[in-house]
């Protein structure tokens, strides 16, 4: 299954770009919400077996043992349940909370209630530009379930543990918005599972011929 | 003479848009390069009289090759084309010397806009 879900050289550079102007237009909503500037680093797009999701995300959100908090949200294509699907998840290091409510000028205790009001709101500033930069390019009309928090202050191989369930590999792809001279970081993650690749890779190739 | 036009973009398939916003019938000679190491040697070599930028890329970024045709006095006139369409990345890399600022994905009608608006057409 895994070599008919590998994306070709072709289809990952062009997702890559896709990924690449969607982050772009979510980088800029966030800028406009803090009113700094995102640094934007190149998205990173792998092909994930269920057994090694846990170890994939620690090295790319900061190793075993750190601390995250995350929201998630499912996207679909508008029409059917046969087209693009999967997860868009927000997640925060626990060092980043304070410099967010710095940057809100938020002046009350950050609770575990203020923390998950911070995580929505930043959520749907980036998943809402990001899915719908993601759909016009292909051409899909993505939409997307309310958002849901996964956990505050867990390992983030246990954040997804549930994720994990209906699919044997999936496709991982990164997105790192950073801030200049602070500590504050945030990564989205888009997450497509087995069937909904196979959809990606079509809408890919019409994209490809197109050029 | 063909004009030197460098198109610096680590995506094949951003150079072949850009490659395909070019304004037809207009004399250039391309060369590619895939991040901005081999960007700025292609600079160096006197292959990017024109340069293409994207931002966005590995090993050198848009902003670090801007910094280095800046420190090393190249004329290259340079069009940064990004889909960080932050208003503030705009005004880095004109503060670096870019000439102009196109957002990705790329229209070509956009560029032959600002080719013909400094007169490079």
């Amino acid at each position: 299954m895994s070599e008919q879900l590998a994306l070709t050289e072709d289809q990952r550079d062009c997702l890559q770009e896709v990924v690449n102007v969607a982050m772009g237009q979510a980088g800029d909503s966030l800028a406009r919400f803090l009113e700094v500037f995102i640094h934007l680093s190149v998205p990173r797009i792998r092909l994930v077996a269920k057994d090694d999701l846990g170890t994939e995300l620690e090295g790319l959100v900061g190793g075993v043992g750190s601390k995250v908090s995350g929201v998630s949200q499912g996207f679909y294509h508008i029409e059917d349940g046969k087209g693009i699907r999967g997860e868009a998840i927000v997640v925060f290091n626990d060092t980043s909370f304070k410099e967010l409510a710095d940057l809100l000028a938020y002046d009350e205790e950050l609770t575990d209630a203020a923390e998950k009001e911070l995580l929505m709101d930043v959520t749907n500033v980036l998943n809402g530009a990001c899915l719908n930069g993601i759909g016009e390019q292909i051409e899909t009309e993505l939409a997307y379930s309310p958002p849901t928090i996964l956990g505050q202050h867990v390992p983030i191989a246990d954040l997804l543990e549930h994720e994990k369930l209906s699919w044997g590999h999936a496709l991982l792809v990164e997105i790192s918005y950073t801030l200049e001279d602070r500590s504050f970081n945030c990564t989205m993650f888009l997450l497509m599972p087995g069937e909904s690749i196979l959809v990606m890779k079509e809408e890919l190739d019409k994209l490809l011929e197109d050029l | 003479m063909s004009i030197p036009l460098l198109i610096c973009d680590d995506s094949a398939m951003a150079r072949k848009q850009v490659k395909r916003a070019i304004p037809d019938g207009w004399d250039v000679d391309i060369t590619l390069a895939t991040n901005g190491v081999e960007g700025i040697e292609a600079i160096r070599s006197g292959k990017g009289e024109m340069v293409f930028l994207d931002l966005t890329m590995p090993e050198l970024d848009g902003y670090g090759v801007l910094q280095k045709v800046k420190e090393e006095g190249h004329k290259s006139i340079i069009i940064v084309i990004s889909a960080d369409i932050q208003p503030e990345a705009r005004e880095r890399v004109m503060g670096l010397g870019a000439l102009d600022f196109v957002k990705k994905p790329i229209d070509g009608k956009k560029l032959t806009e600002v080719l013909n608006k400094y007169g490079l057409l």
